[in-house]
């Protein structure tokens, strides 16, 4: 540090040699905060009536040079300005206290700032605060529950594994519904965070009415993220910061009542299937003693994450930097399969002119991450040789792990009661690993040509490289299971290179000026060009010679030989390209910080319909009232209280919805029609009918109206907002059915029919229970995040109603079933209400009806507090989602009687119909109309939850020893995520879009973690 | 800061001038459908991509399922559930299939048979005119398999079939009526005797026992003739078939399902490495052998479904050469007394062998569309419903004597519905697998008294162990895609 303080006393000097003459000394200190006592960074530090000034840096430090008689002033945005006369001290150490009058919260808007006071828009800003030292390997997870109206679902517990992320409802039906998420400036793939670091984050903001996102047009229609990554301040000394977790992941509970060994094969020899069928009951005792595998615990287990963060950040005169290095290591809670480590490198740098005129700015991070991520859970429910969750939820207790030879699984003997014994194989002998490297990286300048005149510009780039690797090794159950006859060395490798690089370069001119002191106005205009380009080619060979062998190694491939065709290898490649072009602008303006107007008008132009509607206008207007600087509010009880209001219309360009990274290239040409080539009859090349066209295709517009209410009151104790909004999505792109006789089997076309409404209201409440005046006093503050969501579809063309599909009136994915009404007491059947209302046993597709129920909750959000006395703190979140319905198939599977022999069971079986008269829930295990469930709502849940989604406490070190220690903070704390769920749901994970079968649940996270800065 | 504003005009200047190149982007490796057809080698490219679309796997998988022919195996987890259970919805997979793998290849064909038009025939008209006959061979083949799971009655004209189409469709949002089986049966005859007069080319590439050439068409004459009831027609058909297609002896038998004989093979779909089907197809569109069993027809195979007793039983303990190739009996676990064993799933299992695998695929072989067994069973209902009883018993035994590999006795039929009893009888093995089953009962079953005859010991886990002759469920629905977005397809009754 020395070191530090001696570079910064030379620039001091060199600027400040008259007063050196006066016997300047340096004075040193820490600017806090009263509210929480942490640090308060970016603190102007000016030495009265001079031009002498400093500011503190992330940690609140500061050093000014100032004579025994000069007086320091403190001042903050938001805060009451404090002046200390120096005097004969050299470290002043200053808490500030909010300033309720001025509380000028910065604002983070679309391609601009503004403070609380002016901005006319409905958004919401997180901190890093929030998002740091989480155990979440993607930010997103972290997010869920902090905005409201911002719905995060993560159906799979893959370390960084992707979570599906809507604003206010789903707009689409087949679009992308996803926000755009813009990190410093770079638009970026919303389905891939699992390489960043979220302890990078300075700030998330949440931009959710159309005043906010018109401006971006055709990109904005689901809502935009603003991510700023930490940055350093000018003028502070060299300035470390760590953060580092340990944490442990579980799985969460379960309440399906599931059968131990003897149980299950004696309900194996009561319906006479199965090994227990074949059991003496002395035989049936001895293996239920020797075998009781609960093979959850076999699959899942305990998985470790460490996770460190080493910040460094310094500032001079015209220069400063954040550099930051990431390691991150963290296992799934699948064992041996789930795995993710990866490195953060992140440099931002801010330089400027002396004369401020000119500023730029570099951001810059490059990831490498390794990820094992086992592949056929999500939409591979039932493969018994390929999930690994399917294994652990429904095998037999009675087979034991150690039935497994390791490089024996060629000759594990197939039967299904064996699956966990295929599985287990496959964990040993299959590799699926993502290497990938993302790189975000941004320069931006501006120069004030005039006073009143700047012109900005701004060009970054995401660029993603992914290597996927996919190998069954030679010696595997399912290389061998699906080897060709007389094929000795089977097995194949997939090798993958994807690439992607997008490119976003934005220009502008902005225009501003006060006049006659209270009216400001300011006018922007700008061009955005995004272009973005994805290669990827691979190869899958087949054949190993186990001699040699290695996961991602050439030397064991068998090429192919005159004898057969066991070895011929496939290549793949494809070349895709996407684009946008626009132009746009805003006018904002501002009467004595009362009244405020803005309005945004985009031009956007699509690669996706170069061949129909190439360009669309999308424009937004936005006011606001703030009614508590009128006069008459003067002795109210609100510090602040502001009434907005916006209207305008956004775009949806991305017509095709494909989960995962990479979406930005799907659908690139669907208005033209297509041939392809390749394999036909007999597998000889030929020519067959590839994409049917629709010529007429058009981005969806979403028009949305938003009015708002943000306060402050009883002495700022009380802050929040308040939003009701209507969405409503025109153009809707719906798969539209086409006859498939007339289409050669084609069944749909998307096409831009109907229209889709989401409505509801959005609130965020923050109250101060407890706030203590002094420091180390109590305080408490309880949060309310929620959100209300009401979807309807109003228009489906002219088509009308698509059976079974979706209905006018009805909402986004909603379940066409009959009710089911329990067991026939007669005969043990399945009882259903048909069409007509009238009890029968045989249902069909004519009796499945729309119910109003869907997956998607009606209400959700937050509540829970923090506090903090002395020097602990605590935090508590509390996450709930109401009017979530889910079909549950893996209790669907526990009560299956046709899998008894080959798969586990929940006790519940056993209260099956025996005979006339039983009154019970669960069929007769010969029910003869079983199958006819799966038109019904029998295996329809109620997935609402309550969950403790977070929790923390932990110590900040007193100043007192920091001081002693040469440290300027230090914190350690223990956390635990997704604790406690209540929930009717009875499967690990209440939380997901997807009915549950075999999926992979997300855990529950305890982790402890210090912090600390020098 | 001169520098700053050449910077500044630099960024400008960029961004407009170079909008056009975000915007307009043709992807690379697009065929557009205008340039697709340039040349008579296109034709035949095109005729690939038709054939490709040919499939008779649902069809099999279904009849399989939904009749006597199979039972649900040991590793069973829930295939077929539905359709055994007589559970026939609009939804169903196979019907889905079955409908739109032959309106794929109907379009594909009228694709042709328009591009064909716009093309100069000179350039090579031998290979034009064998090319575009196939095209309607294929279209005469796809409306009658459609009439023929898709019609109430094939001797009703009047009774409805499905979308009859003989253009590339030109509003793709289009409702069009249901044709009659009147109109169908017009038009597959005509295509027939276009096909007729134009394949006669020589070109090795798309000819063969797996292409449509002259003895295809007078197969699907004759089958389509006897399913009209127009027996007389019929006989012609087959016999002049029979002349050049024997019955094959038992190891010729054997091996055609091997696909190394094809003695009696008439028409075949290949299945090839590396086509569309290759791949498992529990359900359908996969290899043929996957609908019962997930690996291969070995006891670690994974057999889902498996033969039912009642046909098993049949021919258990004969010397009958459609046992060995319809059960694989080395690696089958035959329990005799599984009529009383509760765990019979599990100790009684009966691989079915018909498609063991080719090429080193297991369970991938040719689809037999017509065989000349099939022609001498035709014959053996001609005779029956000429009330030829003697003559039909002939064709029977002659059919007998050669796969049981040695002379049978003549059936003595007493009664017409006798002789039909015992035609559907032996179509019921000799077809096995084929994907005849649940046609024949629809057509036949109350001529023959005779229909849907499971094991009561499978019964005992079924809904139910038969289905009338003259249930709805003997006639598919129009799948709900159909009826979604065409509103003039009419829904079949029942449904």
């Amino acid at each position: 540090m020395k070191v530090k303080n001696y570079v910064l006393v030379m620039v001091l000097f060199l600027l400040n040699t008259a007063t050196m003459l006066a016997q300047e000394k340096t004075i040193t200190g820490t600017v806090t905060s009263v509210v929480d006592a942490l640090p308060l960074p970016g603190v102007s530090v000016i030495v009265k009536g001079t031009t002498r000034g400093a500011q503190t840096d992330f940690d609140g430090n500061y050093s000014i040079k100032a004579s025994a008689n000069e007086t320091l002033v403190f001042s903050y945005v938001g805060n009451k300005t404090v002046e200390e006369l120096v005097g004969n001290r050299s470290t002043i150490n200053v808490a500030l206290q909010e300033d309720v009058a001025s509380l000028e919260e910065v604002v983070i808007e679309a391609y601009r700032t503004s403070t609380a006071e002016k901005s006319n828009i409905a958004s919401t800003t997180i901190t890093a605060k929030t998002v740091e030292a989480r155990p979440n390997a993607s930010f997103a997870q972290t997010l869920q529950g902090q905005v409201a109206g911002l719905n995060i679902t993560t159906g799979n517990g893959q370390p960084g594994g992707d979570s599906q992320i809507n604003l206010r409802g789903v707009s689409s039906l087949s679009g992308n519904t996803e926000p755009l998420f813009i990190i410093d400036g770079v638009p970026v793939d919303e389905d891939n965070f699992r390489s960043l670091n979220p302890n990078d984050i300075e700030s998330l903001s949440v931009l959710k009415d159309a005043g906010a996102t018109a401006i971006y047009g055709n990109r904005g229609a689901n809502g935009v993220v603003l991510i700023k990554t930490k940055r350093g301040s000018y003028n502070s000394g060299l300035k470390i910061n760590y953060i580092g977790t340990s944490s442990f992941s579980v799985l969460q509970n379960h309440d399906y009542n599931l059968m131990n060994s003897r149980e299950e094969l004696q309900l194996e020899k009561d319906f006479g299937s199965g090994f227990g069928a074949t059991l003496s009951d002395a035989e049936l005792a001895i293996r239920a003693q020797q075998t009781n595998t609960d093979w959850l615990d076999v699959f899942f287990g305990t998985g470790l994450t460490q996770s460190h963060t080493l910040n460094l950040s310094s500032g001079g005169e015209n220069i400063n930097s954040f550099t930051s290095f990431g390691y991150t290591d963290q296992e799934g809670i699948l064992k041996k399969a789930s795995t993710l480590k990866r490195f953060n490198f992140r440099s931002n740098i801010n330089g400027k002119s002396s004369n401020d005129k000119f500023n730029y700015g570099t951001s810059f991070t490059f990831n490498y991450s390794e990820s094992n991520e086992p592949n056929s859970i999500d939409g591979a429910a039932g493969t018994v040789n390929r999930n690994f969750v399917l294994g652990a939820n429904q095998s037999l207790p009675y087979i034991s792990p150690a039935s497994y030879i390791p490089g024996e699984g060629a000759n594990i003997p197939v039967v299904f009661a064996n699956t966990p014994l295929f599985l287990l194989d496959r964990r040993d002998t299959y590799t699926r690993r993502e290497d990938e490297i993302k790189i975000i990286a941004n320069v931006n300048a501006s120069y004030k040509i005039t006073d009143n005149l700047t012109f900005r510009t701004s060009f970054g780039g995401d660029f993603t490289d992914e290597q996927l690797l996919r190998v069954e090794a030679p010696n595997s159950f399912n290389a061998n299971l699906f080897a060709l006859t007389g094929d000795n060395t089977p097995g194949f490798s997939d090798q993958d290179s994807r690439r992607s690089v997008a490119l976003n370069f934005n220009n502008s001119l902005t225009w501003s000026k006060v006049f006659a002191d209270k009216h400001s106005l300011e006018v922007s205009l700008f061009t955005e060009y995004f272009k973005a380009h994805r290669r990827s080619f691979g190869f899958r060979q087949l054949g190993f010679d186990p001699a040699t062998f290695s996961p991602g190694d050439g030397a064991a491939f068998v090429d192919d030989n005159a004898n057969d065709d066991f070895y011929v290898d496939t290549g793949r490649a494809s070349v895709r390209d996407a684009g946008l072009f626009s132009y746009f602008g805003y006018v904002d303006y501002d009467y004595d910080s009362k009244y405020g107007f803005s309005a945004t008008v985009r031009r956007d132009a699509s690669y996706r319909f170069s061949a129909s509607n190439r360009w669309g206008t999308f424009w937004s207007v936005a006011g606001r009232w703030n009614i508590s600087n009128e006069a008459f509010m003067e002795d109210s009880i609100f510090d602040q209280l502001k009434l907005r209001a916006s209207y305008g219309t956004t775009g949806n360009q991305r017509i095709i919805d494909v989960v995962g990274q990479f979406a930005y290239f799907a659908g690139p040409d669907l208005t033209e029609n297509f041939f392809n080539t390749g394999a036909q009859y007999g597998g000889v090349n030929g020519l067959s009918v590839g994409q049917i066209g629709n010529n007429d295709l058009k981005w969806e517009t979403i028009i949305q109206g938003n009015i708002g209410l943000d306060f402050a009151l009883l002495s700022n104790r009380l802050r929040g907002s308040f939003d009701v909004y209507q969405r409503n999505t025109e153009d809707l792109f719906v798969s539209t059915p086409i006859a498939p006789s007339l289409n050669g089997g084609v069944t749909g076309i998307n096409a831009n029919v109907g229209e889709l409404q989401n409505s509801g209201f959005d609130v965020e409440l923050h109250y101060d229970l407890f706030k203590s005046k002094e420091e180390g006093g109590l305080n408490v503050t309880l949060n309310v995040v929620g959100n209300y969501n009401k979807q309807e579809i109003v228009s489906l063309g002219a088509g009308g109603d698509q059976p079974l599909t979706r209905r006018v009136g009805g909402v986004i994915g909603e379940l066409f079933v009959a009710p089911y009404m329990g067991v026939n007491p007669a005969n043990g059947n399945l009882l259903f209400l048909d069409i007509d209302g009238n009890l029968t046993e045989d249902i069909t597709t004519n009796d499945q009806r729309a119910t109003g129920k869907n997956i998607f909750p009606d209400y959700q959000g937050s509540f829970g507090l923090d506090a903090d006395y002395k020097n602990f703190f605590f935090t508590a979140q509390f996450n709930y989602t109401i009017g979530v319905y889910r079909s549950d198939f893996d209790l669907q599977g526990y009560l299956d009687p046709s899998a008894i022999g080959q798969f586990r069971h929940s006790r519940d079986i056993l209260r099956a119909w025996t005979q006339p008269g039983d009154i019970t829930d669960i069929p007769s295990l010969n029910a003869t109309n079983t199958s006819d469930e799966f038109l019904s709502d029998r295996n329809i849940r109620n997935s609402d939850y309550l969950r403790l989604r977070f929790i923390q406490f932990g110590y900040n070190v007193p100043k007192k020893v920091l001081d002693k220690i040469g440290f300027t903070s230090f914190r350690a704390f223990v956390s635990g995520e997704n604790i406690v769920t209540w929930s009717k749901w009875r499967g690990f994970d209440a939380e997901a879009l997807n009915p549950s079968q075999n999926r992979y649940p997300t855990p529950k996270t305890y982790s402890v973690g210090i912090e600390f800065g020098f | 800061m001169r520098n700053i504003y050449k910077l500044l005009s630099v960024c400008l200047v960029f961004t407009v001038v170079s909008c056009n190149d975000a915007i307009e982007i043709d992807q690379p490796g697009r065929l557009g459908a205008d340039n697709a057809f340039q040349s008579v080698v296109d034709l035949k490219s095109g005729l690939l991509g038709a054939y490709d679309f040919l499939d008779t796997t649902s069809e099999i998988g279904y009849t399989s399922a939904v009749t006597d022919e199979s039972f649900r195996g040991r590793d069973n987890g829930g295939q077929n559930s539905n359709t055994q259970n007589f559970n026939i919805n609009s939804n169903n997979g196979y019907v889905f299939n079955i409908w739109t793998r032959n309106y794929g290849a109907i379009g594909m064909a009228n694709r042709i048979i328009a591009a064909a038009e716009t093309l100069d025939r000179a350039e090579d008209p031998d290979l034009y005119d064998h090319v575009v006959g196939q095209a309607y061979a294929i279209r005469a083949f796809s409306h009658f398999q459609i009439l023929t799971y898709f019609s109430t009655d094939y001797t009703n004209d009047a009774a409805l079939a499905g979308i009859l189409l003989t253009e590339p469709t030109s509003d793709i949002f289009a409702s069009v009526a249901r044709s009659t089986n009147g109109e169908f049966y017009a038009q597959i005859t005509s295509d027939l005797t276009t096909a007729s007069s134009l394949i006669n080319g020589t070109d090795a590439d798309t000819s063969g026992v797996t292409f449509m050439g002259q003895d295809f068409i007078t197969a699907l004459r004759a089958r389509m003739a006897a399913y009209r009831g127009q027996y007389a027609a019929a006989d012609g058909f087959a016999a002049s078939l029979l002349a050049n297609y024997p019955i094959a002896d038992q190891a010729q038998y054997f091996s055609m399902y091997d696909d190394a004989d094809f003695t009696e093979v008439i028409f075949s779909l290949e299945r090839a490495t590396g086509d569309t089907y290759d791949d498992q197809g529990t359900s359908g569109t996969g290899y043929a052998g996957s609908l019962w069993a997930f690996i291969d027809a070995t006891a670690g195979g994974g057999p889902f479904m498996e033969i039912s007793r009642s046909t098993f039983n049949i021919m258990n303990g004969t010397s009958d050469v459609r046992l060995p190739r319809a059960v694989n009996l080395a690696e089958s676990s035959i329990d005799p007394t599984y009529a009383s064993n509760p765990n019979f799933l599990n100790d009684d299992v009966l691989i079915v062998w018909k498609y063991p695998g080719s090429n080193g695929q297991p369970l991938m072989n040719d689809l037999k569309i017509f065989r000349s067994a099939e022609m001498l069973l035709i014959r053996a209902e001609a005779a029956a419903d000429a009330n030829q009883l003697g003559v039909a018993a002939g064709f029977i035994k002659e059919l007998r004597d050669a796969r049981f590999g040695a002379p049978q006795p003549l059936p003595a039929y007493a009664s017409q519905t006798e002789a039909f009893g015992g035609i559907l009888d032996e179509r019921r093995l000799e077809l096995l697998f084929e994907g005849h089953r649940w046609v024949d009962l629809k057509r036949l079953g109350n001529r023959g008294n005779r229909a849907i005859d499971r094991d009561a010991k499978e019964c005992s886990l079924l809904a139910g162990c038969t289905l009338g002759n003259d249930d709805f469920r003997f006639t598919l629905p129009i799948p709900l895609s159909e009826t979604t977005a065409n509103s003039a397809a009419e829904q079949n009754p029942g449904y």
